[in-house]
């Protein structure tokens, strides 16, 4: 404890400086373009800043914060994404009627939420967290006030969320009233102390895990996914399906592991029916799916039916497989979400399946990314979603998880039918209905694209690069 | 300066030369995709000189750079290098060099290629290969439907930058191969090389039969592939790696020596190299790879790919030294292999067919020397087989080429005083092959005979007669193409770019024998060279001699006819027989193809079919019952996560 | 320490959160169910005052705060994203903003 928390708490300084200034700016004058540098430049700052509690961690900053190499690995990598996502959303709202500039402040205040979850080591802090990024996500949603699909998912997603952070109130009311302790590592020494399983801190466990299950889309929590994702304008569904997701999956893991829940066996019976549930059902949603962008939403229900299972596995290689399957999930969605926002025009959101016959011949490059992104989503070799599902499968194998592994495999090949289907689609001859935005004038979402083709390949062929980092990071129980 | 240390650059030039041609080539210039096509290929030679040179002139001790892990995760983890010792240095040597003057060849033999209306020559009807070599055709009439005739003009535009890039990602995939130090990556080289084949074999597409000539070839070699892909798990699954030289360490130190797993692996090992370099059972796919062009098979079905198999049994000798029943069966396999594709190269009327058997025929020889563990000597025999084996087929391109893309050698002649180089390249390189005295083939076949000897007399008498009709086969094309009267007016000389390759490499196959590379560094020394002239090897010498005059005799002289021999009733079905490779095809035709046919027909209506369409039928409706779920109703996705929340409540108390 | 027994203080709030609950799945409109989240909202709240004051720790109140302004917040938008809906649609029928399914 060398460092002063202040310096510690840097990245969210940062960040939260930022989003108050881009606020001041647009008070003081309206301008799309510099609101959206000057929150680049914040979340860059903020990624420079992690080097601060890097040296010395990990660090109790604050009370509420803990930082560890865990905690800083993943926000690195939520800051990378949002920043990917802030250059997206760029490309998609410069030519748009009506004003955009609240839209960098809405994702830095996210943002923020989202690194707070993953900091978090208190109940207080998780709350706070998630709610800092649940209800930015609401305006999000809803941002483009004018589209009535925007604002429908916008209000389901709200009324859904505020039941399940009931929920989740509800649980950690009930843990605290048994255990007296808001901090993960005070009921992990309460439960390593009682010999039995209690009743009440099962039941606000439990409770926990659907609030949470809700915000990760699993089933039977997963109603909201493919509505919300279809609303939202296409660069904030990626912001949904990856910052938020990660965050809210990390914490969990942290959860898990710092209070000591892994000797709940009732626990790891409702993670594998959700696992289960999740993946079957995902899959089979998405089957016969006709809008790209709900069949994403529900290849992500599977997605986190899948590193649920690793969760159950649990052992020692659970952490890392979070560290890998996380980036490649994120780096992939970003990508197919990204190719999809770059087709969108002001008048249509790109997704319809017609928007993709024959991109092939028209884009080629586009539909290259968009089919390798869609390839890496279905597990195959030379991808780096293909690693990520092998470390999943060794670990349910490891754990001799017969029934869920079946079921991933299953989802498996469910998945490579859907995600097949578009790529047929994409090399079809024929013209398509849907308008077709002109060509090379999305500077910023090329370069994010470009990068992350890069990367699936790269990790793909040669995954030790990412490898080698997550090998160094070490989880701390506070 | 530390030069070695640039071993892992020599591959990953031909790779950059492939993604540059593959993905910028048809806005490349032809001069600009030669010089990309062939220059990438230079640099990895030069590279491969410096490094060889340092690696000779040093102490020879294998190096090994580490390329890093590829994958870790829990106990499973694979590390990826390269791995130089003599063996591989050797390779090095072949590939690079060979490939660069080959690369240097086709530059200006594909730029030269005719451009012919698309209609000028039918295309073959889709036949059985087997049917597509009518045994009762005089000679002169099978070869005028040659295959190279028919690339037309579209495809030739495109035609060079893709045919450099394939043959880029070839030479990568080959230095692969060569270099790794694990079965792994050797395996994606493996399968690099096979690819690289496919795609060349079929590279004139336009014409059915080349893209059938491509699929047997895949199909074929396949075949071992998927036995080598066993052996290499079957030995990561005993011995826990993927390392080679650490393999064969624990190889010798945890398996006795004539026990089931060592006698599986080297089996499955052997089913590999079997298919890659075209031995019996698997050997029928190189007489039909003759569908690519010209620098084709002389790179990949000549000097490069096809001695893999070769290779990969000197990489693992110590797993063979383990089984003696699998050696015995290399040995015997080379031996009926060479004298089967002997016979088979005696009566072919395609110079290039006649070359594709011979290349069979001297890998035989090779594995021969494998069988009875002359290491050193089989490596020394593809080293000299490369170089000599180039120049026959370069030769023969150029005549090719300057005939008018004819084929068939009953239809050139008296070419000698036309083209002098070809004809002298064509003479040498038949020399070696027949291993007169004085060329580089004479030094590496005579050794193999007497290391061959020492081990088993009979083999030996099969290796003798081999090398008989060796010099049989090797000099009737010579003979009939380059003496007698002239038939074709030749219109055009090859250029420098041709005929440099030639010229360098007929002063490789003169001298070649002198190349001695330090293989013993890599191998156990079994064989003590007998440099006394005794009764066996004045006959291993002298074989060859008997076969040339014998060539002399019936195509030369006119002494005898080939077709007043052929009339006789016996021989006639026996020449036939030859022709046709021995009947293999229509054999397997028999054996699996038919059987399969009508198995095929039989269930035409597949029952197991039947299972995947329940399948998908099961999944439709499924889907369509549970994305009926999805109302899109705010108070039922709100009612159903409060059931949801009740339910897992209840299986959380409940169990 | 104080006369109302745990149990009883949290059995409070779960009926409550049952009660709340059941109003945002009955109610059709828009703004009742929003009334309805608050109670649910206030019902977790409730049950985390009981529990500090099990404790006698003012951590339980602190988080009540939280929650208060979680659901201040959560209303100030939702009340903003009905208001708009009500513009579009001319209702606050939840049930007829089901354009998106399947």
């Amino acid at each position: 404890m060398s460092m002063n928390p202040f310096f510690a708490l840097a990245p969210f300084v940062v960040i939260a400086g930022t989003a108050v200034a881009v606020m001041l700016g647009i008070a003081l004058k309206r301008n799309f373009g510099p609101a959206f540098a000057m929150a680049a430049c914040g979340i860059i700052a903020s990624l420079l800043t992690l080097r601060m509690p890097w040296r010395d961690s990990p660090i109790q900053a604050g009370l509420l914060i803990w930082l560890d190499d865990y905690a800083l690995f993943y926000m690195a990598l939520l800051l990378s994404a949002g920043l990917a996502v802030l250059g997206l959303c760029y490309d998609y709202f410069k030519d748009r009627e009506g004003q955009h500039e609240e839209l960098p402040l809405l994702l830095l205040t996210a943002l923020l939420g989202a690194l707070v979850l993953v900091g978090s080591s208190h109940f207080a802090s998780f709350f706070i967290g998630l709610e800092l990024l649940g209800i930015s996500l609401f305006a999000l949603i809803g941002y483009p006030l004018n589209q009535a699909r925007s604002l429908e998912a916008a209000l389901k997603y709200l009324i859904l969320s505020g039941m399940s952070s009931a929920f989740l109130l509800m649980g950690m009311a009930l843990i605290y009233a048994q255990c007296g302790e808001l901090y993960f590592s005070g009921i992990g020494r309460y439960i390593a102390g009682q010999q039995d399983i209690n009743v009440t801190v099962l039941s606000g466990t439990l409770l926990i895990v659907a609030g949470l299950a809700f915000k990760l889309s699993l089933a039977p929590f997963h109603w909201w996914t493919p509505d919300v994702y279809e609303g939202a304008p296409a660069p904030i569904t990626a912001f949904i399906a990856t910052v938020s997701k990660s965050a809210v999956f990390v914490l969990l893991l942290r959860y898990f592991i710092s209070s000591g829940s892994y000797s709940y066996a009732p626990l790891l019976n409702v993670f594998s029916v959700i696992a289960g549930l999740s993946i079957v059902g995902g899959n089979l949603l998405a089957l016969l799916q006709n809008n790209v962008k709900r069949l994403l939403a529900y290849s992500s229900i599977a997605h986190m039916g899948y590193l649920l299972v690793a969760l159950i596995a649990g052992g020692s290689i659970v952490v890392e497989t979070f560290a890998f399957y996380l980036p490649a999930y994120c780096m992939t969605t970003i990508g197919a979400f990204g190719v999809v926002s770059v087709l969108s025009t002001a008048q249509t959101e790109a997704d319809d399946m017609a928007c993709y016959r024959g991109l092939f011949w028209r884009r080629p490059w586009l539909a290259a990314t968009f089919t390798l992104m869609l390839l890496s989503l279905a597990g195959i070799p030379l991808t780096v979603g293909f690693i990520g599902k092998f470390y999943i499968l060794t670990g349910a194998s490891g754990s001799r998880l017969w029934g869920l592994l079946l079921a991933v495999i299953i989802g498996s090949g469910l998945g490579l039918y859907y995600y097949l289907r578009i790529v047929v689609a994409m090399s079809m001859h024929g013209e398509t209905t849907a308008t077709v935005k002109p060509f090379g004038r999305d500077r910023a979402s090329t370069a994010i694209l470009a990068v992350l083709t890069l990367l699936v390949v790269w990790l793909g062929v040669y995954p030790s690069l990412l490898m080698n980092v997550i090998h160094s990071i070490t989880y701390v129980i506070e | 300066m530390d030069m070695i240390g640039l071993l892992g650059w020599i591959p990953l030039f031909p790779l950059l030369g492939f993604l540059i041609l593959a993905l910028a080539g048809e806005r490349l210039s032809k001069s600009a995709i030669a010089w990309v096509g062939v220059g990438s290929v230079a640099v990895s030679a030069l590279l491969a000189g410096l490094v060889g040179s340092e690696f000779l002139t040093g102490t020879l001790q294998p190096y090994h750079l580490a390329l890093g892990t590829w994958i870790e995760i829990d106990e499973l983890s694979i590390a990826f290098g390269f791995y130089l010792d003599a063996l591989s240095v050797t390779m090095l040597f072949v590939v690079t060099g060979i490939g660069f003057l080959i690369h240097l060849y086709a530059a200006e033999f594909m730029a030269s290629d005719p451009v012919l209306p698309p209609f000028a020559i039918p295309c073959r009807p889709r036949v059985p290969w087997e049917l597509q070599r009518p045994l009762d055709r005089s000679e002169t009439q099978r070869s005028s439907k040659n295959t190279e005739l028919n690339a037309n003009a579209s495809a030739f535009d495109l035609g060079y930058a893709r045919f450099f890039a394939y043959m880029n990602l070839f030479m990568a995939a080959m230095l692969v191969l060569v270099l790794s130090d694990n079965l792994l990556l050797l395996y994606l080289g493996w399968e690099g090389v096979g690819l690289g084949s496919y795609l060349l074999i079929g590279f004139w597409y336009e014409n059915p039969h080349n893209g059938y000539a491509a699929r047997k070839a895949f199909v074929m070699t396949r075949v071992g592939d998927t036995a080598l892909l066993i052996g290499l798990l079957l030995l990561f699954r005993q011995l826990h790696s993927f390392d080679i030289q650490l393999l064969m360490l624990r190889a010798t130190a945890h398996w006795p020596a004539g026990t089931l797993m060592p006698v599986a692996a080297a089996a499955l090992l052997l089913g590999g190299a079997l298919g890659k370099s075209a031995q019996l059972p698997l050997q029928t796919w190189l007489p039909d790879a003759m569908a690519g062009p010209t620098p084709v098979s002389a790179l990949i079905h000549a000097a490069t790919m096809v001695t893999a198999g070769v290779y990969l049994i000197a990489r693992t000798h110590d797993v063979f030294l383990l089984a003696p029943p699998v050696q015995f069966a290399v040995a015997t396999l080379g031996a009926m292999t060479l004298l089967m594709a002997g016979c088979s190269a005696l009566v072919q009327t395609d110079i290039k067919r006649i070359l594709a058997y011979s290349t069979i025929s001297q890998i035989g020889y090779m594995f021969l020397a494998l069988g009875v563990g002359a290491w050193s000597e089989a490596m020394f025999h593809l080293l000299t087989h490369a170089v000599f084996k180039a120049l026959l087929f370069l030769a023969a391109g150029a005549v090719i080429l300057c005939c008018h893309h004819e084929h068939s050698i009953f239809k050139m002649g008296g070419l000698r005083k036309s083209m002098p180089l070809a004809f002298w390249s064509f003479m040498i390189g038949s020399a070696a092959l027949s291993a007169l005295p004085f060329t580089s083939g004479f030094y590496s076949k005579h050794e193999i005979l007497s290391a061959v000897y020492q081990v088993s007399p009979n083999l030996w008498a099969m290796g003798c007669l081999g090398a008989l009709i060796t010099g049989i086969y090797s000099f009737r094309p010579v003979f009939v193409v380059f003496f007698g009267v002239q038939s074709h007016l030749v219109t055009k000389s090859p250029g420098w770019r041709m005929n440099l390759p030639l010229l360098l490499l007929i002063v490789l196959t003169l001298f070649g024998g002198l190349l001695r590379l330090p293989l013993d560094s890599v191998f156990p020394l079994v064989f003590k060279v007998d440099r006394q002239p005794n009764l066996v090897s004045l006959i291993t010498g002298a074989a060859p001699f008997f076969g040339v005059s014998i060539a002399g005799l019936f195509y030369l002289s006119g002494a005898f006819s080939a077709q007043r021999l052929a009339a006789y009733r016996l021989l006639n079905p026996l020449r036939n027989l030859f022709f046709s490779g021995w009947g293999i095809d229509a054999l397997y035709d028999a054996l699996f193809v038919q059987p399969f046919k009508a198995l095929a027909k039989f269930n035409k209506h597949d029952v197991i079919d039947d299972l995947y369409t329940m399948t998908a039928l099961i999944g439709q409706w499924l889907h369509l019952t549970v994305s009926a779920s999805q109302t899109g109703r705010i108070r039922w996705y709100a009612s159903s996560m409060a059931l949801g929340a009740a339910l897992i409540l209840a299986i959380g108390r409940q169990s | 320490m104080n006369g109302i027994p745990m149990e009883q203080g949290l059995l409070l709030s779960a009926m409550l959160f049952v009660l709340g609950l059941i109003g945002v799945l009955v109610r059709r409109n828009l703004i009742m169910m929003l009334m309805s989240l608050e109670v649910v909202l206030n019902a977790t709240g409730l049950a985390f005052v009981v529990a500090g004051s099990r404790w006698g720790d003012a951590d339980g109140q602190i988080m009540f705060l939280l929650i208060l302004t979680l659901a201040a917040a959560e209303v100030g938008v939702g009340l903003g994203l009905t208001l708009q809906v009500f513009r579009r649609f001319h209702t606050l029928d939840a049930d007829s903003l089901n354009e998106m399914k399947g």
